[in-house]
């Protein structure tokens, strides 16, 4: 199949001198050449380093814990239990935001007390001279478990008689969506497919590991330097220590990748208790061991789709079920199942609807947030599904989605209108181009395949949560820019496009910009650096802040110039008559007239996303997201059917980012997000049995290296319809979304048959095969139906 | 952290030996430290005494010697992979180098290291086997030669002794009509433990026959093995595609796999008779 580009609606975007452009992020040079100095570089003088002892068991009764030796040992300043700790609780909702109140009693204690629940949960926090004597410290602390029952899956956990993990029972959440008449969509169905896929839990597996430096100041505030993705975090931190809101104050730093993993508490609370009581600094980093025991994982998913379809393709009813593996604490994991249930039919429109999910604690490692928030899940199944659809119908697979796609003014799975540009074929079309024709098989036991996938990410937190962000723009005396906002870097170029957005309006160079940002107390709040919601959130309050500034700049030059403001414009550091450029100043010029005449040359903008109510449970029918990117990831593969292996050969994603601020830093997006869905797709997994995981180090858990792929092809398209600046839409998490279907498709392309389960290893591409030989379905079921929708 | 340790470093061969006699059998080489140095940070091995052979010039250097090519022990794997009498010699030790490890890792490891500690899944081992290697073991009692053979014992258990050093690996230099291949299979592409090795070489006669055959396979038993009943299969008969397939699936028979998170014991011994049989075909076709 030939594949051609489906032509772009036509659209004006204005040139601009300074977004668009693949200007060298203001991050750049400082990583480049070694200067950024990262969380774990941090030391102090007096400084205490600590450790964390945690549970070797998964589900136990902690009969004794005596730390008397550990204390005892010289050097060692101080050691924290539970029972120092009277129900320090680490309560993980959405920090600073209003709306859904969370389950009682699950929220993981800052330091198990009496039963541990899972392997790797802290009981002891101890602070000494040095690590040598922390670590010695930690062989001293003697603990004895009494095992307990516990359970390892999900599905077991939702069965009568399963171990209770937190009473009164193992479901962590639910929801359910219920729109149109599923039944009666089935009715005029001609055929019924059914299939079954699963995805494991996996690791963010971030370059830093988590570490953090805290003291406590003159004010007796505590200070916690640490690389976090909510520095909003501080109010949490400040309930489990037991000071108020304003003793604690993070300073952030630049992250080495977050993905998620950072954006649930991590060292936080520990510096933070053990500075209080040492009124020492503390220093404390994870090995890359113990981050893998400590921090969150993906939600593995079990998830059903049950799908009837019109022989050309076009959807007339789904029924989809999913079960989510929690883990031993809720964190996140409401959330994620929510953002999972609401992505389940995909960038699809499905009149008749009906979503059932699950998730279940169980004694395995938690789960919580991960890039693609439960939504990358969901794409995993339901373009998997698309493809066996095409398959039974024996259609092309971008025919079945180009019958279906959604269109502006469609309903999503809620009903929520997408406003926005949906240019869904636009970009499958353009990625299955850009792959072209498949390579030649370079022998017989090599089969070649090509696979794709389209989705729709939403960018923005949920609305219901009433998102804000707020940003600080100020000119300095001398024409440069300050911008002061508490937005945290992942690495993904957050400050960055701020900088360059208020370089645009103020009319300043790049270089002209300097940011303060990450700070919970210096800089104005700016939210989480989460759910895709920084460029749009903080780049909208950073727009209308540096738009106030430039405002009163040009109401000050209209009185010089006796030119309309509007008849004005900024640019190259000076104020200029747009018809007559030669009359201009310099902003230092300007900005000294301001500040004689006493007129503001800073601004602080609150940026409001839409704020919503809570949806009827019953249904989930309303708006529930600021707004939605689409787009697509192709890949081909060659499969070696007598080993199993699978090389990637190419790869390209095209996506709608609405407005590239930085085109570049969309393709490291673009290019990052989908080495980690291929990863998810070939290799990545963290392996847990009873607990326990299997995969401890990077020796065992494996994530692609340059060699394992091709480079991946950007394609931007900039329909400039997003609700961030200059119709930006997000692509941090959508850039991963579809990699991992595209691949899972691909591989079923070469070898005619589908493993429906992550990741795609040797051992299960030959099983599959030897299950196709068998002419056994795997995992699938299809069947032709009866006019009343009942299966034959 | 590391646990404590008293790092010495010898300037020569003999002073090394001294020093492990003297404080064997608390005190241990290092070499690449790219084993060891991991063992230590995770508790496995916590030795008092450290001995640095790294720079030993004793330990260095590929050369031929009677009808021999010797490479010393200190070789790291980036060596082997650069060098011209390898290169000409045993091509097939550069195809398991340039899968070893990453670049990083292949610049700090060395042979010895790799041989001494025994892993059933390291990628020097079964190109070794293949070119009938010798080792050569240094201590203060003297000099012995052990087959690689049978100084591969089992899961980090060789017969390497304490206080001994390996200063060098030998092998015949390889007749004209021979030629060898090597396959690993890991579950990525750069930097992973392997699933399965497996290395072959064959000599034929120039009608064909088969005078020689070896086969080593990795990471299908507890220590690296020959197999050698299929290797005896195809002497003093052309290699045919049924000889191939029948050798093959011998191999796979000589396997005592276990399943762990790489791979099942299934998968192991399926793919050490497709990997066998491939690279046979492979060198036959290469020898006329
Ligand atoms: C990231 C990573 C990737 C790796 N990938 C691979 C791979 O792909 N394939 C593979 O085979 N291995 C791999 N390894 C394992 C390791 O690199 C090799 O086994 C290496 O050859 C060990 O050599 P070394 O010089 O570093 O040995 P060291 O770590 O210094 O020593 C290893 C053992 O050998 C002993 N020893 C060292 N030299 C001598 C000597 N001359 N005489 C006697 N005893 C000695 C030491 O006492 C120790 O017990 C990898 C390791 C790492 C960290």
């Amino acid at each position: 199949m030939k594949y051609t580009a489906k032509p772009l609606p036509k659209v004006e975007l204005p040139e601009l001198r300074q977004v668009g452009k693949p200007l060298r992020r203001v991050d750049a040079l400082g990583k480049t050449t070694g200067t950024t100095v990262y969380s774990g570089d941090f030391t102090m003088p007096n400084m205490l380093h600590a450790k964390v002892f945690r549970s070797r068991e998964p589900s136990a009764r902690i009969k004794r814990l005596d730390v008397s030796r550990a204390r005892a040992l010289p050097g060692v300043v101080c050691v924290l239990t539970a029972a120092d700790l009277p129900d320090a609780r680490l309560v993980t909702d959405m920090p600073g935001q209003t709306g859904q109140k969370r389950r009682a009693g699950s929220d993981a204690p800052v330091l198990a007390s009496d039963v541990v629940r899972f392997a790797g949960e802290p009981i002891a926090l101890i602070a000494a001279e040095t690590l040598a004597v922390a670590e010695q410290a930690l062989d001293l602390v003697e603990i004895e478990y009494e095992p307990l029952p516990g359970v390892f899956d999900p599905l077991a956990a939702l069965q009568p008689g399963a171990p209770v993990v937190h009473e009164p029972d193992n479901v962590v959440a639910r929801w359910k969506i219920r729109k149109g008449d599923v039944k009666a969509g089935f009715a005029v169905a001609d055929v019924v497919v059914e299939n079954t896929f699963r995805v494991p839990f996996i690791d963010h597996a971030y370059i830093e590991p988590e570490s953090g430096v805290a003291w406590m100041d003159g004010q007796d505030v505590i200070n916690i330097r640490v690389c976090t993705q909510v520095v909003e975090h501080f109010r949490s931190i400040a309930r489990a220590v037991g000071v108020p809101h304003n003793k604690i104050h993070i300073q952030g730093t630049l992250l080495g990748g977050g993905f998620g993993g950072k954006e649930d508490i991590t060292v936080e609370i520990f510096l933070a208790l053990l500075a209080k009581h040492t009124r020492r600094p503390v220093r404390l980093e994870y090995t890359r061991e113990e981050s893998i025991l400590a921090h969150s994982k993906r939600h593995p998913f079990i998830i059903t789709h049950r799908t009837g379809v019109k022989r050309n393709g076009r959807i007339t009813a789904a029924e989809i079920k999913m079960v989510s593996d929690s883990g031993a604490y809720l964190y996140l994991s409401p959330y994620v199942l929510l953002y999972a249930t609401i992505a389940a039919s995909g960038p699809y429109r499905v009149d008749h609807l009906k979503v059932d999910s699950v998730s279940a604690a169980t004694n395995n490692p938690f789960t919580s947030a991960f890039r693609g928030f439960g939504a990358a899940q969901a794409a995993v199944a339901y373009e998997q599904q698309m493809d066996e659809i095409a398959k039974v119908l024996g259609l092309d697979p971008l025919e079945v989605r180009c019958v279906n796609y959604l269109k502006t003014g469609d309903r999503n799975a809620t009903g929520q209108e997408i406003k926005s540009a949906v240019w869904l074929e636009e970009a499958a079309t353009r990625a299955l181009e850009a792959l072209g024709e498949k390579t030649p098989a370079p022998s017989d036991a090599v089969k070649i395949g090509q696979g794709f996938a389209s989705y729709l990410q939403s960018y923005g937190r949920i609305t219901w949560f009433h998102d804000t962000s707020r940003a600080w723009v100020g000119l300095e005396l001398d024409g440069s820019v300050v911008i002061r906002c508490g937005v945290p870097d992942l690495g993904a170029g957050q400050i960055n496009s701020l900088c360059q957005i208020a370089a645009e309006v103020l009319g300043v160079g790049l270089d002209d910009v300097t940011i303060y940002s990450t700070d919970s107390a210096l800089t104005p709040l700016a939210g989480t650096t989460t759910a895709t919601r920084q460029l749009y959130m903080s780049g909208n309050a950073v727009f209308h802040a540096a738009g106030a500034v430039r405002e009163s700049l040009l109401e000050r030059a209209s009185k010089h110039f006796e030119e309309p403001p509007d008849g004005l414009d900024l640019a190259e550091g000076r104020v200029f008559v747009k018809d007559d450029p030669e009359q201009s100043l310099p902003l230092s010029e300007l900005a000294a007239m301001c500040a004689a005449g006493g007129l503001p040359l800073a601004n602080l903008y609150l940026f409001k996303a839409p704020f919503t109510s809570t949806l009827d449970p019953e249904g989930l029918q309303g708006d529930v997201f600021p707004d939605f990117t689409f787009g697509a990831h192709a890949v081909e593969v060659a499969v070696d059917t007598e080993t199993g292996e699978i090389t990637l050969l190419k790869s390209v994603g095209c996506h709608d980012v609405g407005r590239a601020i930085n085109p570049a830093a969309v393709v490291g997006q673009i290019q990052g997000g989908s080495a980690q869905g291929l990863g998810y797709a070939l290799m990545e997994e963290v392996i847990v049995e009873e607990g326990i995981i299997r995969t401890p180090s990077l020796a065992e858990y494996l994530i692609p290296t340059a060699m394992d792929l091709p480079v991946t092809q950007a394609i931007i398209l900039e329909s400039g319809s997003g609700v961030g600046p200059f119709g930006a839409k997000g692509i941090g998490e959508p850039s991963l979304t579809p990699a991992a279907p595209a691949v899972a498709n691909a591989v079923a392309d070469a070898l005619g048959v589908r493993i429906p389960d992550l990741p795609l290893t040797p051992d299960k591409v030959l099983a599959a095969l030897d299950r196709a030989a068998g002419r056994e379905a795997v995992g699938a079921a299809a069947c032709e139906t009866d006019d009343d929708g009942s299966e034959a | 952290m590391l646990p404590e340790f008293n790092l010495l470093t010898p300037q020569t061969l003999a002073e090394a030996l001294d020093m492990l006699a003297e404080s064997a059998p608390d005190a241990v080489p290092l070499a690449g430290g790219t084993n060891l140095i991991v063992d230590l940070r995770d508790r496995r091995q916590c030795p008092a005494v450290l001995v640095n052979v790294a720079e030993l010039a004793e330990l260095r250097g590929i050369r031929q010697e009677n009808g021999h090519v010797v490479m010393g022990g200190g070789t790291t794997i980036a060596e082997m992979l650069n060098d011209p009498l390898i290169a000409q010699h045993a091509p097939v030790l550069q195809d398991a180098a340039r899968i070893f490890a990453n670049p990083l890792v292949r610049h700090r490891a060395t042979v010895a290291g790799n041989l001494v500690y025994g892993s059933p899944a390291a990628n020097t081992p079964p190109p070794l086997l293949v070119l009938d290697a010798e080792v050569e073991l240094a201590s203060q009692a003297g000099v012995r030669r052990v087959p690689l053979d049978d100084f591969l014992v089992g899961v980090r258990e060789t017969a390497c002794r304490p206080a001994e050093l390996l200063t060098a690996v030998r092998w015949p230099t390889p007749a004209q009509h021979s030629a060898a291949a090597f396959r690993k299979v890991g579950l990525r592409k750069s930097d992973a433990i392997a699933v399965l090795n497996v290395a072959v070489r064959v000599t034929q006669r120039a009608d064909g026959v088969c005078e020689q055959t070896r086969i080593a396979l990795g990471s299908v038993a507890p220590r690296v093995i020959r197999a050698r009943a299929a290797e005896e299969s195809l002497l003093g008969q052309p290699l045919t595609e049924t000889a191939i397939a029948e050798a093959a699936r011998l191999a796979a028979e000589a396997t005592r796999c276990i399943s762990d998170i790489r791979g099942s014991a299934d998968y192991r011994r399926r793919v050490t008779e497709v990997l066998v049989r491939r690279l046979l075909t492979q060198v036959a076709g290469e020898v006329k």
